[in-house]
């Protein structure tokens, strides 16, 4: 089916699939059929920040004074990171906007995707800071294997959805052949391939952050580096709100809330969806392995980082129905939650009263009557 | 204001049973026994803290943003309004 900027067709959005129906005409947000996109969208702009305002100048010294090892553990995450948000400023956008029929999941990903094009802006002013010229940092992200493997891991769900799409936009369903190569596109192709896009968007965003943000964390609980945490706690903050998304779209499928067929679909690529998840965890560990590789950083090594991966993991995948494939019970990185969580944001955990250090003491919270007629 | 109600039973399966503290969310009355809940946001929208409510009701002063099937609470954000039942993940 042809995209159009502006469908004429006067249908109805609350009868619409969330994916491949009619293209959005009107963008109104009076009404939703799937209310969760409209507050994600508000929860989103709340969070609005500028890399600019977080002052990164001490990280200068503080990096000077990291080891060797320590700064190719820095400097590589945030290679990772760049490669990470450059695909996700763009692609959400490029993938499911054209597919999209219904105005407040469209408005979404759009608010989505420019809150990834801060994150690639806020790894400039980090680097522009540490090195000046950064050229041969971002260079490297092309070059890198390591990196690169991981590159074409993410993006080729992505680019399957968007090659496909394109076909069954200009050709419609059937079999073309395009320089000698043919290809089957049906209207099951095409879901199935959204389907596992999805769930790639989701390991993506849900474990393949959390091996750079728990180094990052390490160097803050050290107090260095603390500009770079300041910067990821609030992009670890919007890239929950990112995970949650992808997790209702994947949940409305599976629980048959929305397009009858993603149900079906769902359940039929189980298996399929199972082993994004575990070659992501995979990466991260051999990622993990890469980090270390010339020495670890205080705080920690590649052990504890590979059990954290299985345990945010197995949280993840349970949240959209994959069970828990790994063992792991505990978190063995508890001072992690005090990056993640919102109160901190704005402060460094360290520095602040953290809430769950401090229910221990509710009972003997001071009463306002207890000073009696102490004057102020 | 429901969630401000008093001696409210908390059963947590395999651990044991805490009262709720009044104005506490169900997270922090957790807590306060040293009983460890998994979290990240604190705040509604991340869902780290998903937890099964195996009977009982929960209330949310705010619409929580967070994915939790139909079984699942958020302790973060919600408060108990009768005794509950639940299982840490
Ligand atoms: S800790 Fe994030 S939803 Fe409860
Ligand atoms: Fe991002
Ligand atoms: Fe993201």
């Amino acid at each position: 089916m042809k995209y159009t900027t502006f469908n004429q067709i006067n249908n109805n959005p609350l009868t619409e699939p969330m994916f491949f129906g009619n293209p959005v005409n009107v963008a109104r947000y009076d009404q939703q059929k799937h209310q969760i996109f409209e507050k994600l969208i508000e929860k989103q702009i709340s969070f609005f920040w500028r890399p600019e305002e977080v002052d990164v100048s001490k990280d200068r010294v503080d990096f000077q004074k990291l080891s060797e090892s320590e700064k190719h553990i820095f400097i590589s995450n945030l290679k990772y990171q760049t490669l990470l948000d450059s695909i996700q400023g763009r692609s959400p956008n490029i993938a499911f906007l054209p597919i999209i029929s219904i105005p407040e999941l469209e408005t979404w990903v759009e608010t989505w995707s420019f809150f990834e094009t801060i994150h690639s802006r806020s790894y400039t002013h980090i680097l522009r800071n540490l090195f000046g010229d950064p050229s041969s940092i971002f260079n490297d992200i092309v070059e890198n294997q390591e990196i690169k493997k991981r590159a074409s891991d993410i993006s080729k769900y992505y680019d399957d959805l968007i090659f496909a799409t394109q076909l069954w936009q200009t050709l419609g369903e059937g079999s073309h052949t395009i320089n000698g190569v043919t290809h089957i596109i049906s209207m099951r192709e095409l879901k199935k391939k959204l389907y596992l896009c999805m769930n790639s968007v989701n390991a993506l965003e849900a474990i393949r952050f959390y091996v750079s943000f728990a180094c990052t964390f390490a160097f803050a609980e050290r107090e260095l580096m603390e500009g770079n945490s300041k910067i990821i706690r609030l992009i670890a903050r919007d890239e929950n709100l990112h995970l949650t998304s992808t997790q209702h779209i994947i949940n409305l499928w599976a629980k048959g809330k929305d397009d009858p067929e993603m149900a079906e679909i769902a359940e039929e690529c189980k298996e399929e969806a199972t082993q994004i998840f575990l070659n992501a965890v995979q990466q991260e560990k051999e990622w993990a392995a890469y980090l270390f590789q010339q020495g670890s950083m205080i705080g920690l090594n590649k052990e504890i980082l590979c059990q954290y991966v299985e345990f945010i993991a197995n949280h993840r995948m349970s949240a959209i129905g994959l069970g828990q494939p790994f063992d792991i019970k505990s978190n063995p990185l508890p001072w992690m939650n005090n990056y993640l969580n919102s109160d901190n944001v704005q402060v460094a955990p360290q520095e602040s009263e953290i809430s769950s250090y401090l229910v221990g003491q509710i009972d003997s919270e001071v009463n306002a009557d207890d000073f009696g007629d102490f004057d102020l | 204001m429901s969630n401000n109600k008093d001696s409210l039973q908390v059963n947590i399966k395999q651990h044991k049973t805490v009262l709720h503290q009044p104005q506490r969310t169900l997270l922090e009355s957790i807590e306060v026994h040293q009983i460890d809940v998994h979290f990240h946001c604190r705040e509604g929208y991340c869902g780290a803290c998903r937890t099964k409510l195996l009977s009982g009701k929960v209330e949310y002063p705010n619409f929580p943003l967070a994915y939790i099937d139909d079984d699942e609470i958020l302790p973060c954000c919600c408060y108990p309004t009768t005794d509950i039942e639940i299982e840490l993940a």
